[in-house]
């Protein structure tokens, strides 16, 4: 079965400083797949890349066959993928309700939008509680979720995360990954970057390290043992 | 002495009417779409001259000509738009100081401002232009007092272009795209929205606004001189600031303050306090406000 | 050298002082608008002084040099905290108001029988000196470029200096300056009172050339030029104003090429040139890759 994202020899650079040297790796339907790797190792900017922010210099990124190489934001986000960025970037001056109809902003179906709107609001309480105020008076964990709640609202066949567990509590984190292993389970394949490399291993299907714009392995999470592969997610030896 | 401050007032209002408009659309410039244009208006004057120049030519209605005075400020702002703040959006996103790309954008602003104004004064070189009046006939008598028809109608346009743009900012889908382009662009687009085309979009509306804030003065002034970009742009952005800078309705009463301020001055003081008066205003409006408006950081 | 040359080259030579005013405060970080307004204080005041008081033109430049420091001062301690976009329109304002208050100032003395002073609207006629002093054309273009050399030497000497490191530093990055501890805000009123001073040097020598001023003469379009020549020209050193000036009055005005398109043709420029280069011809980069060759002199 052809896989449902496929990165292939991607060289993208700021500059003259080639961030992704080659990367080559793909995402199967209805998995979850990993990317773990040192900070520098240029995970965010395949996320950037494959998302439409920066333009690759070499190399595709095919989706389900389809050439998306180089298209912009939205359009990629039309293709069906979406991206939970780092840092979660909320709209902070607008409110949580507003920061979801913005995830939608390409679906014209008024009926079907509500409905995902408190069909989002019943999957994440804390934002239930929150509807109606400014989003950047949310906790980083709120925000979190709503970033995982705004980008759902697009229905995407590919959810994008980057480093969803990045500065917030163990509490948080671990309701977050329950989450994802749900979303999985409801169709959604993921693609995440993670620097929590046990708790990113204990969900994904497949993983892969990626070190200094290259993918250094590839395998399933019981291929490497768990303290090899945290070696080289932090500490980035090949 | 009542009767006079009562009739400066209510000429005031009439005036005040356009520049609440021209308000609106600084507002929406400046304060919404937070952008440093410096040609906006000498876009609506060259959208003015348009109409001017058809208005020589042909006997046109005056809702045709009110069409082509928005027509050519939007025209004349999509080229500055494309000139000078798209080409500097992506620096602005990305690497290097926002403040580098935002200036380079302001000093480009600038820079096609000398432009518009030249093409202004190639098509219509004259100091000065009739453009048709926006009423004929005598005003009507309230008592001592003699009301313009154009106040009630420059009111009524300022209202209706108020609640039009609240409403589509804050109502419509558009306008959530527009805040939300505005408040973090990057997530803009992971959302779907597609920067550039609500980008261009807003800056249209702005023009348009700002069209409709031109006729206004051309048709209540009843001429055009090629000081008119100028005029507008300070005419503007004073009323934006007594106003208060982002808010919509603060705008309109801005323009209204301004409108009664001038008209009150030029009466006791005559047309060159009036001017000194205003200028003094907004600076020192600017000069108090600085703290609001300090730099971050 | 031909009459027409010499104008050509006069006006260049006097728009350099305006240019390089506005350069300064842009290297420092600030978009003036309003360096039109100090170019006419030094404009009235030397010329007061020497056609009213028969002052020697040193002393009145002099004059006019500290007078249009002290109006940038008081401008720039009541704006400074502004941020660019509404410094900006402050300059703006405040050159306006500059403006007709000389379109109303009446101020006249009788001197020889005659009635000699700023008059209004009218403007101010009569500042004679080069006549009483029979100098000519070109004696007085050589006057002109000999102080503009030592104003552009100095600014050379400084732009190598630490002062002149820190005051770029305040205009490329205020927030990275003020974290090492550098006093922004005294920086920047210091650059703008210099600045004032610069243009009203200029304006001093614009008036005595001249003859006759007018209010007129200082609007925005004045202050919006030296801006464009020193954005073209390049904010990377004190020869970049220079060569904006060059360009627009030399090249495009003085051969008349673009004659009544001028405008369209520089705001064409500049627009565009902003997009790839945003700070102009000779901007930082070059100037850093020719002077670290040496100017081909080593």
């Amino acid at each position: 079965m052809a896989p449902l994202l496929e990165v292939r020899d991607l060289v993208t650079a700021y500059g003259t400083i080639e961030a992704l040297k080659g990367v080559s790796l793909t995402v199967d339907k209805g998995s979850i797949t990993c990317l773990l790797g040192p900070n520098g190792a240029g995970k965010t900017t395949l996320m950037f890349s494959i998302t439409g922010i920066l333009t690759p210099r070499r190399g595709s990124i095919r989706l389900a066959g389809a050439d998306i190489t180089g298209r912009s934001p939205s359009a990629v986000v039309g293709r069906g993928i979406a991206l939970v960025p780092e840092n979660r970037l909320v709209f902070p001056g607008m409110t949580v309700r507003d920061n979801l109809y913005a995830g939608a902003y390409q679906r014209r179906d008024r009926a079907g939008i509500e409905a995902d709107v408190d069909r989002m609001l019943a999957r994440f309480p804390v934002l239930q509680a929150r509807v109606g105020q400014e989003a950047g008076t949310l906790s980083g964990g709120e925000q979190q979720m709503l970033a995982v709640a705004r980008a759902l609202m697009s229905r995407p066949t590919l959810l994008l995360m980057d480093e969803p567990s990045l500065g917030l509590a163990p509490l948080v984190v671990a309701e977050i990954f329950r989450i994802i292993a749900e979303l999985n389970r409801e169709g959604v394949s993921i693609f995440l970057v993670e620097q929590n490399a046990h708790l990113a291993l204990q969900v994904a299907h497949h993983f892969y390290l990626m070190v200094q714009g290259l993918v250094t392995f590839s395998g399933d999470p019981g291929s490497l043992a768990e303290d090899e592969v945290i070696r080289r997610a932090y500490l980035g030896s090949a | 002495m009542l009767a006079d401050l009562a009739q400066n007032t209510l000429d005031g209002l009439g005036a005040g009417a356009s520049y609440a408009v021209l308000a609106l659309g600084f507002t929406l410039v400046f304060g919404v779409l937070r952008l440093a244009n410096l040609a906006y208006g000498p876009a609506i004057m060259l959208g003015a001259y348009a109409a001017t120049w058809v208005s020589l030519h042909a006997p046109v209605p005056l809702l045709a000509l009110a069409a082509i005075t928005v027509a050519g400020s939007v025209a004349a702002g999509a080229y500055v738009e494309r000139v000078c703040f798209a080409p500097h959006r992506r620096a602005r996103a990305g690497s290097g100081p926002a403040g580098a790309a935002a200036m380079a954008a302001m000093v480009a602003s600038f820079a096609v401002w000398m432009q518009l104004e030249e093409a202004a004064t190639l098509a219509l070189p004259r100091h000065l232009y009739a453009f048709p009046p926006l009423t004929t006939g005598p005003p009507l008598s309230l008592g001592p007092l003699a009301l313009r028809m154009e106040t009630p109608i420059g009111l009524g346009v300022a209202a209706a272009v108020c609640a039009a743009l609240w409403w589509m900012l804050y109502r419509a889908r558009f306008g959530l795209a527009v805040r939300a382009v505005i408040e973090r662009p990057a997530a803009a687009g992971l959302s779907g929205i597609d920067v550039s085309r609500v980008s261009a979009a807003a800056f249209a509306v702005a023009s348009s606004v700002g069209g409709v804030g031109g006729f206004l003065v051309a048709a209540t002034h009843g001429q055009v001189t090629p000081h008119l970009g100028m005029w507008t742009t300070l005419k503007g952005m004073l009323a934006m600031m007594i106003g208060g800078l982002g808010s919509l309705p603060g705008a309109v009463a801005g323009g209204m303050v301004l409108g009664v301020l001038e008209s009150h001055s030029q009466w006791y003081l005559g047309p060159q306090a009036r001017d000194l008066t205003a200028y003094l205003l907004l600076f020192a409006l600017l000069a108090w406000r600085s703290r609001g408006l300090a730099r971050r950081g | 050298m031909d009459g027409y040359t010499v104008g050509v080259l006069t006006n260049i030579g006097l728009f350099s002082f305006l240019a390089l005013s506005a350069y300064v405060l842009l290297v420092a970080g600030e978009l003036s608008f309003g360096q039109q307004a100090f170019f006419g204080v030094g404009a009235y005041t030397a010329g007061v002084a020497t056609a009213m008081f028969g002052w020697p033109l040193a002393a009145a430049t002099a004059a006019a040099m500290a007078l249009g420091g002290l109006a940038a001062l008081l401008v720039g301690l009541s704006t400074l905290r502004l941020r660019g976009l509404y410094f900006a329109m402050a300059t703006l304002a405040a050159a306006e108001m500059a403006r007709i208050l000389f379109e109303l100032l009446r101020w006249q003395r009788e001197v020889n029988g005659e009635r000699v002073g700023p008059d209004g609207a009218q403007g101010f006629r009569g500042i004679r000196w080069v006549f009483e002093h029979g100098m000519e054309a070109g004696g007085f273009l050589a006057l002109i470029y000999g102080v503009l050399s030592v104003l552009v030497t100095a600014l050379l000497v400084l732009e190598r200096s630490r002062l002149g490191a820190t005051l770029r530093a305040v205009g490329l990055d205020p927030e990275q300056a003020a974290a090492v501890g550098i006093d922004i805000h005294r920086i920047k009123l210091g650059v703008v009172s210099a600045a004032g001073a610069v243009a009203a040097l200029g304006g001093a020598l614009y008036a005595h050339h001249n003859t006759y001023v007018e209010p007129r003469n200082f609007d925005i379009m004045l202050g919006v030029h030296a801006l464009a020549y020193a954005l073209v020209g390049g904010l990377g050193t004190a020869l970049g104003p220079l060569l904006g000036v060059a360009l627009d009055v030399g090249v495009l005005e003085g051969s008349q090429v673009f004659a009544g398109y001028r405008m369209i043709v520089f705001g064409g420029v500049v627009a565009l040139l902003l997009v790839v280069r945003p700070r102009g011809l000779l901007d930082e980069q070059i100037v850093n890759a020719l002077t670290r060759r040496g100017w081909g002199l080593r």
